[in-house]
C-alpha cells in the first residue's frame, strides 16, 4: 500500500517536537513504550509536557534525562521494585520541573472526556483533599494557563443543578499531542488488539492529536478484521505504527514477558542523584540502538521473561527480584 | 477455625495480614491495592468470604488471580476474572457507589484519618517528593469503608497531615480551606469514610460523629498508654476493645504455603 503508516523508531521520535504534550499505554510498570523513550533520550528532546492517567519508569526515565519541564499526572513510582520516583523527587526539591497534581480518577475522567470532545470532565472525587487547594495550582503559579494548551483552571466547583447531588468538581479535557502506545498486535492500516487489561489506552489513543502504536507485531490487517470484536482501537485513530519486539522493556506485556523486576531495581537504585542517572544512561542507552539493547540484555534474560502462553506470565520469573 | 498460633510462629506482617483479612465481609465489592492489602484480601477470599468481589484499578472485574500478582497492572490479575477492562471501568464503578471496602496505605495518618502519600513537609518546598495520590483518595471518596495499612512511627501519626492527599472525616472545605465533615462535601456521594487504620502495633477506629480516631485494639505486647505515647495527638484510648486476634495455625498456612511462598510481601518468621 502506498500510504504505510509504518515508520522506523528514530522516525517515530523525530514526530515528538521539543515542547509537544505527550502521553503513553500502559500503567505504571507494564506496557510502556520504552524503545521509544530511549530513542527520544538520545534525540536529546528537551521541554517535554508529560499528561499521564498514572507515571512509572518510562517517567522517571525521561525526567531523569531533563526531556520534561511539566508533569501532570497522579503517581510516579516501581511498584515493589522501587518505592518512589527517585528522579522526580530530585528534580521537584531543585525545582527544576513543574508538577501537577490531580487524583487518579480525575486524570482517567479528563482524558475520558477529552476521547469524548467534551471540554471537562464533573466529578465528586477527591472533595476536601488538598489537589484542590488554591495555593497548590502549578501551572496557574508558573502563569501558563492560556486557555489553549493548557486550561484556565485546574479546577471549578459548582453545585449539582439537575438532581441536587451537591458539590461538584469540574476538571479540564487533557489536549495532548501525541500518544505513544506499546501493543501486542496492530494491523497494517493501524487496528490495534491489546490483550489483558487495556488500561486506558482507548482514550489515550482517541485523545491525542497523533497517537504512534509501537508493537510486538504487525499482523495482516484481515487476520485482525475476522473477530473484529476482539480489537481496541480502530485503524483511523492510528497514524504510524512500527514493529519493534520487546520495545517494552524493562515493564511487562501480558502474554509476552513479564517485568524485569531486577532492572527495574537496579535502575531505582543507581539513579538517585543525577550522576548516578548519567551513569546508567551511559550504560543502556546512548550509543545503544534497540537490537544492540537487546544483545545487551542477552538471550538467557528474556527467555526467563517471556510469558508461558496459557498463562500469560512468566512462572519462571520470581516476582520479588531478588 | 483452627487454632491460633503461638507468639513463636507468626511475625508482624502475619498479624497484620490476617487483621486486614478480617475487615472483609463475605459477598463484598473489594478494590485491591498492590502488596500486603493484596494478600489478606486473597486470605479472605480463601478462607471466611469465598464469595468476595475483588476489583482491580488497572481493569480487572471480579478477578481470581491463582497466584499472588506484583502490582494491579500484572497479567495474574485477570486469570478467572468476570472481566478485563481497563481504568475508566473500575474508577466509573467506585464512583457509581459499588465498592464497599478499599484497602489503602499511607505516609501520613492524622487525627481525623486524613492521609498523606504525596510529599513529606511543604508542598511547595518538599523535604521529600513521595509517589503521589494514586487512586488513594478516588476511593476513600467513594467506597463505604477504607482500611489503612500503615507502619507505626510517631512521625506518621500526626495532629494535621503536611497535605491531605486522601479526605478521611473531617476535611478542608475551599476556597477557604476550613474543616467540615466529610458528609457536608460529599452530599449524594457520601456513603462512609475511613473505618480502620491497622498499623504495626494497634488496630484503631473513628468515631463517624465527632471524626476522631480512637484505638481498638493492642496488638499482643503492648499497651494503650505505648500506643498513646506513638501519636503526636491526643489519642481516645478509652473505647479499647482487646487484643487484635493473632493468627491462625490456617491462615498461616494459606499466607505462607499458598498465597506468598516465595516471601515477596509476607517474609516467613525464621525458626531459631
Amino acid at each position: 500500500m502506498s500510504n504505510s503508516k509504518r515508520i522506523t523508531l528514530q522516525q517515530a521520535a523525530e514526530v515528538i517536537k521539543n515542547g509537544s504534550s505527550l502521553t503513553f499505554s500502559g500503567f505504571t510498570i507494564w506496557r510502556r513504550p520504552f524503545a521509544l523513550i530511549y530513542e527520544l533520550i538520545r534525540q536529546h528532546r528537551r521541554g517535554l509536557h508529560l499528561i499521564e492517567v498514572n507515571g512509572g519508569p518510562q517517567s522517571e526515565f525521561l525526567i531523569g534525562a531533563g526531556c520534561v519541564d511539566i508533569w501532570e499526572s497522579c503517581w510516579v513510582g516501581h511498584e515493589l521494585y522501587g518505592k518512589y520516583g527517585a528522579n522526580l523527587s530530585r528534580k521537584v526539591g531543585n525545582k527544576e520541573i513543574i508538577v501537577e497534581d490531580y487524583s487518579h480518577a480525575e486524570m482517567m475522567f479528563r482524558f475520558a472526556a477529552a476521547a469524548q470532545g467534551a471540554a471537562y470532565a464533573v466529578t465528586q472525587t477527591s472533595l476536601g483533599t488538598d489537589i484542590h487547594n488554591p495555593e497548590y495550582d502549578m501551572l496557574g503559579k508558573a502563569g501558563l494557563r492560556d486557555g489553549k494548551r493548557i486550561a484556565k483552571h485546574k479546577y471549578i466547583f459548582t453545585e449539582d443543578p439537575f438532581y441536587d447531588a451537591g458539590a461538584q468538581v469540574l476538571i479540564p479535557a487533557v489536549k495532548v499531542d501525541v500518544a505513544v502506545l506499546c501493543v501486542q498486535q496492530v494491523g497494517e492500516e493501524g487496528t490495534v488488539r491489546v490483550n489483558g487489561q487495556y488500561y486506558s489506552d482507548p482514550e489515550a489513543a482517541r485523545t491525542a492529536g497523533i497517537t504512534i502504536v509501537i508493537a510486538e507485531e504487525i499482523v495482516p490487517e484481515e487476520y485482525l478484521r475476522r473477530n473484529a470484536d476482539q480489537n481496541t482501537i480502530p485503524s483511523f485513530e492510528v497514524d504510524y505504527i512500527l514493529e519493534c519486539p520487546f520495545g517494552a522493556h524493562p515493564t511487562g506485556m501480558f502474554g509476552r514477558y513479564d517485568v524485569d523486576g531486577a532492572f527495574l531495581k537496579d535502575f531505582y537504585g543507581r539513579t538517585r542523584t543525577q550522576e548516578g542517572f548519567d551513569d546508567f544512561a551511559r550504560e543502556w542507552i546512548h550509543g545503544q540502538d534497540h537490537t544492540s539493547y537487546l544483545e545487551k540484555l542477552g538471550w538467557p534474560r528474556m527467555l526467563k521473561m517471556k510469558a508461558n502462553s496459557a498463562m500469560n506470565f512468566s512462572p519462571r520469573e520470581k516476582k520479588g527480584g531478588k | 477455625m483452627s487454632e491460633y498460633a503461638q507468639p513463636e510462629e507468626y511475625g508482624l506482617a502475619d498479624l497484620l495480614c490476617c487483621a486486614a483479612s478480617r475487615e472483609v465481609a463475605d459477598n463484598e465489592i473489594v478494590f485491591a491495592g498492590t502488596g500486603l492489602p493484596m494478600v489478606a484480601i486473597m486470605l479472605a477470599q480463601k478462607t471466611h468470604a469465598p464469595n468476595l468481589k475483588l476489583i482491580f484499578e488497572a481493569g480487572t472485574l471480579d478477578g481470581r488471580p491463582p497466584e499472588l500478582p506484583t502490582s494491579v497492572g500484572d497479567a495474574r490479575c485477570e486469570m478467572g476474572a468476570s472481566r478485563s477492562s481497563g481504568l475508566n471501568d473500575a474508577f466509573s464503578i467506585a464512583q457509581r457507589g459499588l465498592v464497599d471496602l478499599g484497602f489503602l496505605g499511607g505516609a501520613e495518618v492524622d487525627l481525623y484519618g486524613n492521609v498523606n502519600t504525596t510529599c513529606i513537609g511543604d508542598y511547595l518546598n518538599p523535604e521529600l517528593r513521595l509517589t503521589g495520590s494514586g487512586g488513594n483518595p478516588d476511593i476513600n471518596s467513594f467506597a463505604r469503608r477504607t482500611v489503612f495499612i500503615m507502619v507505626h512511627e510517631k512521625r506518621r501519626f500526626v495532629e494535621n497531615v503536611s497535605y491531605i492527599t486522601s479526605p478521611g472525616w473531617r476535611v478542608k472545605k475551599w476556597p477557604g480551606g476550613e474543616f467540615v465533615h466529610r458528609r457536608e462535601l460529599y452530599g449524594a456521594a457520601y456513603r462512609g469514610g475511613p473505618s480502620a487504620v491497622i498499623s504495626t502495633v494497634g488496630v484503631f477506629r473513628f468515631d463517624q460523629e465527632n471524626g476522631r480516631m480512637y484505638l481498638d485494639t493492642c496488638h499482643p505486647g503492648k499497651s494503650p498508654a505505648e500506643i498513646s505515647d506513638l501519636c503526636q495527638f491526643d489519642l481516645d484510648i478509652s473505647r479499647v476493645s482487646g487484643e487484635t486476634a493473632v493468627p491462625t495455625r490456617e491462615e498461616l498456612r494459606i499466607i505462607h504455603e499458598v498465597l506468598d511462598p516465595d516471601e515477596i510481601f509476607i517474609p516467613k518468621v525464621k525458626k531459631n
